[in-house]
């Protein structure tokens, strides 16, 4: 205890502070993920929609699935170029990937393995619900316009349950479009 | 106390390295306002002590050296921070 003297102790423990301080907590979440997600989900649940009134052909499906492999893909290699380019990589940063690819990992995992459970609009709901959370999860480290957004999905989620049913779909995807890719489009904005 | 966090730079690079998954040399150099030399020179002996993981890679075509803090380390800033809480205490 003798080498520091107390006002070199205190000196180095106002440092840390400092550096935590500054060192915490936001999230750079990349908005381009959110806003071909956000697109997709909009796009095919009114694919889904469309196809199951019997407006489009069943074919369309095959567009979905394409579309949501060139998601995939671009999420990868978009994720593969980003990474190590910051300087710096925090620990809330990824625990907030792992809760994204979490939530739309299972949201997808239930769309696929529990399409009678959540068939027609459910399944397009649970989209709803886990676009929620990741906003809402961003939003509790300090982002607004994550906390906006997150809302504007929640709220059209609880719209399409009093509207007519065969709106319920367009109101799903608006809010998709407009929370989702409207909070990735902000983020870009935001950094260009 | 710790011999090694006794050096301002040296637990400042830890303190940085604590809420990070890894930071880069550049911006270890950026965030804490020290030369290049300076720098290494402490990171090596953080690394030599074991509290801190080099590692180096290519990022863009470009090297990059970038570091993450080790159990050791983290336990050792600990310690350090509690001893000089109750060096503070101790002297109120």
């Amino acid at each position: 205890m003798d080498d520091l003297n107390p006002e070199q102790a205190r000196d180095h423990l106002e440092m840390v502070e400092r550096i935590l301080a500054q060192s915490q907590q936001r999230l750079c979440a990349g908005g381009e993920f959110f806003v071909i997600w956000g697109l997709f989900s909009g796009g095919a649940t009114i694919a889904a929609h469309l196809i199951g009134q019997g407006i489009a052909p069943f074919g369309l499906l095959w567009v979905v699935a394409a579309a949501l492999v060139a998601c995939i893909v671009f999420s990868v290699l978009r994720g593969r170029a980003l990474r190590g380019t910051g300087g710096r990589e925090s620990l809330v940063q990824r625990e907030f990937f792992n809760v994204l690819w979490l939530t739309l990992g299972l949201a997808f995992v239930v769309n696929v393995a529990a399409y009678r459970v959540f068939s027609g609009i459910a399944s397009a709901a649970i989209w709803s619900f886990a676009e929620t959370i990741v906003l809402l999860y961003i939003a509790m480290h300090g982002n607004r316009r994550a906390a906006a957004c997150g809302v504007l999905v929640l709220a059209s989620l609880i719209v399409a349950n009093v509207v007519p049913s065969q709106d319920a779909a367009y109101v799903l995807a608006a809010g998709m479009v407009a929370g989702y890719t409207g909070f990735g489009l902000t983020e870009l904005l935001v950094k260009a | 106390m710790d011999e090694l966090l006794l050096s301002k730079i040296r637990l400042g690079i830890i303190a940085e390295l604590l809420t990070a998954q890894w930071i880069a040399f550049s911006e270890l150099q950026r965030e804490l306002g020290v030369s290049q030399g300076n720098l290494g020179a402490h990171l090596a002996k953080l690394v030599a002590g074991g509290y801190v993981d080099e590692e180096k890679s290519f990022v863009n075509r470009r090297p990059q050296t970038r570091y993450r803090l080790t159990p050791r380390g983290r336990t050792a800033f600990s310690d350090h921070v509690t001893q000089l809480q109750t060096l503070l205490k101790a002297s109120s």
